[in-house]
């Protein structure tokens, strides 16, 4: 087993918690969400037309992207009281840059909770230009920057929030391999 | 016995690299037995043994100015490959103070540390550097603490910081690498840097890894050997620059690999650091083409063995497949069938 991928359980909200902000990349919140809670946000990700927002309602709260929802998490957290539970779920990529927000902001590790759900795609780091390449759905990609066929690596940097790429066919050029998609 | 050193060597573009007869003799061979099987092999950093790269607390080499020198191209190029994260400076100087010691203890005739309270006088003669500065006032040095001392010593570094029961890397400088990437692993757990390494995981070679180093003590260093092969005598051989190095390995002939193909050791020995508590990693690797390695009789026979025996894993993940049949034909006619001791030991005294 590699263990640099961490491993994710299904979705719950912990019991322990005063109050619960949910925040996925998915267009609806979550299967799971008991009534017996109280104190529950959650942030979507949908837009109701091209750049037209669509207005929070009955405790969910969409943003246009997942990059107007993580720039605003800093903030929502800055404010947060004792008791509070975070629960990022999305791609690896998404779950990972949330979760370093949420350590930058002053959370325990113990009060945080990922879950990776929607498709299997990868933010690939180019070893070679340092480009962060998003959204890979298979194990072979084209670096946008420097042009390199990245071969990605089965290791993951929980700081980076990306899978390690390196150029597939550097040995002898143009002896790239067919591309696997990933399904994990 | 006293060290004399190489004039600057090159370990890219023209190659000059190669090993005195001296310095074949005195090579970390790995492999104990026949065969080759990852396991904790690791025992006490203790003066003396199998190999004279035991001998010295931080063993210097005749080597040694042509690996700085590669050290400053490979930082000029790119200087994130020497990184500490900023709650690591307490583990900047315990470095530096362990290894002006050691150096200047193990090395007089090279290395001379002078201290008067914290005003300290540190003399590297082989580099030419002549450097008074303030113990724990790291801008009476031209670089930081850690960056300072490294480069001047052979082999790579990392720093692990020790909390929540794990280690994390949380700095190193790392220009002569085995394929893998400072700037990628930098902030990483024991199990995550360790994560594409195969087999060793289902094995639980990491978690008793892991539990032995969280109680290494101060004062009582530990060591271990690793190894890989390299296409020529390339230090850095880092993920971020194989786009220069991989076409080299597919250079490899059965008519060049004696002489292009190296077998690199890592003297791999741990520290615990007095003041910050974190552990020192010092990964000291000593590169010696196949036709060097030859001249030791024993060797050769081994090499054959191990090399041909190696679980196709293993291979794979240490890049060997391209060229591992030339290497084992290489080695091929010097096994004449005959027993080896167990054991690392050249079994010669000249060559």
């Amino acid at each position: 087993m590699n263990t640099s991928r961490p491993l994710y359980k299904p979705f719950a909200l912990d019991p322990s918690g005063l109050a619960h902000l949910i925040v996925t990349s998915l267009d609806t919140p979550p299967e799971g969400i008991e009534d017996s809670f109280d104190n529950i946000e959650v942030w979507t990700v949908k837009h109701a037309g091209p750049g037209v927002p669509v207005l929070a309602a009955g405790g969910i709260r969409p943003f246009r992207s997942t990059t107007e929802q993580l720039a605003q998490l800093g903030h929502r957290l800055g404010r947060m009281t004792a008791g509070l539970r975070f629960y990022a779920i999305g791609s690896e990529a998404f779950i990972w840059d949330a979760y370093n927000i949420a350590i930058a902001a002053g959370m325990h590790p113990s009060e945080i909770f990922l879950h990776r759900a929607g498709p299997f795609v990868r933010r690939v780091y180019c070893s070679h230009c340092r480009t962060m390449v998003e959204d890979v759905p298979a194990n072979i990609v084209t670096c946008p920057s420097c042009e390199a066929s990245l071969f990605v690596r089965d290791h993951f940097s929980r700081r980076l929030a990306a899978f390690m790429g390196v150029k597939v066919d550097a040995e002898v050029p143009g002896e790239v391999p067919a591309a696997e998609v990933f399904t994990s | 016995m006293k060290l004399s050193l190489k004039p600057q060597e090159t370990y890219r573009d023209d190659y000059t690299f190669s090993n005195s007869d001296e310095a074949i003799l005195r090579f970390p061979f790995p492999f104990p037995e026949d065969g080759y099987m990852y396991s904790v092999n690791m025992e006490p950093h203790v003066r003396g043994g199998a190999t004279p790269v035991y001998d010295k607390v931080f063993d210097v080499d005749e080597h040694y100015i042509g690996d700085m020198a590669d050290r400053a191209i490979t930082l000029d190029q790119d200087p994130l490959r020497c990184q500490v994260l900023p709650h690591m400076e307490t583990a900047e100087w315990d470095t530096l103070e362990l290894l002006m010691e050691s150096l200047a203890n193990d090395y007089p005739e090279h290395f001379s540390l002078t201290k008067n309270g914290d005003k300290w006088h540190w003399i590297n003669r082989p580099l030419e550097i002549d450097q008074t500065f303030t113990f724990g006032r790291k801008e009476t040095l031209p670089y930081d603490p850690f960056e300072y001392i490294t480069r001047q010593m052979q082999g790579d570094f990392s720093l692990q910081d020790q909390r929540d029961n794990n280690l994390y890397m949380d700095g190193g400088m790392v220009t002569s690498q085995a394929d893998w990437s400072l700037n990628f692993d930098v902030g990483m757990s024991f199990h995550e840097w360790h994560g594409p390494v195969p087999l060793a995981h289902q094995a639980g070679v990491f978690d008793r890894a892991l539990q032995y180093l969280l109680r290494l003590q101060y004062g009582k260093p530990v060591r271990r050997l690793n190894w890989t092969m390299t296409a020529n005598p390339r230090l850095d051989t880092s993920p971020e620059n194989y786009p220069l190095w991989g076409p080299e390995k597919a250079a490899i002939t059965p008519e060049n690999v004696g002489h292009r193909m190296c077998l690199r050791v890592e003297l791999q020995t741990l520290h615990r650091l007095p003041r910050s508590n974190a552990i020192l990693f010092s990964i000291r690797g000593y590169l010696i083409r196949l036709e060097e390695l030859v001249k030791v009789k024993k060797w050769a026979v081994r090499m054959h063995r191990v090399i041909r025996d190696l679980h196709p894993q293993i291979a794979e993940y240490k890049g060997l497949p391209r060229y591992r049949q030339y290497v084992v034909d290489y080695f091929a006619p010097f096994d004449d069938g005959r027993t080896l001791n167990s054991g690392i030991a050249a079994e010669q005294d000249s060559i």
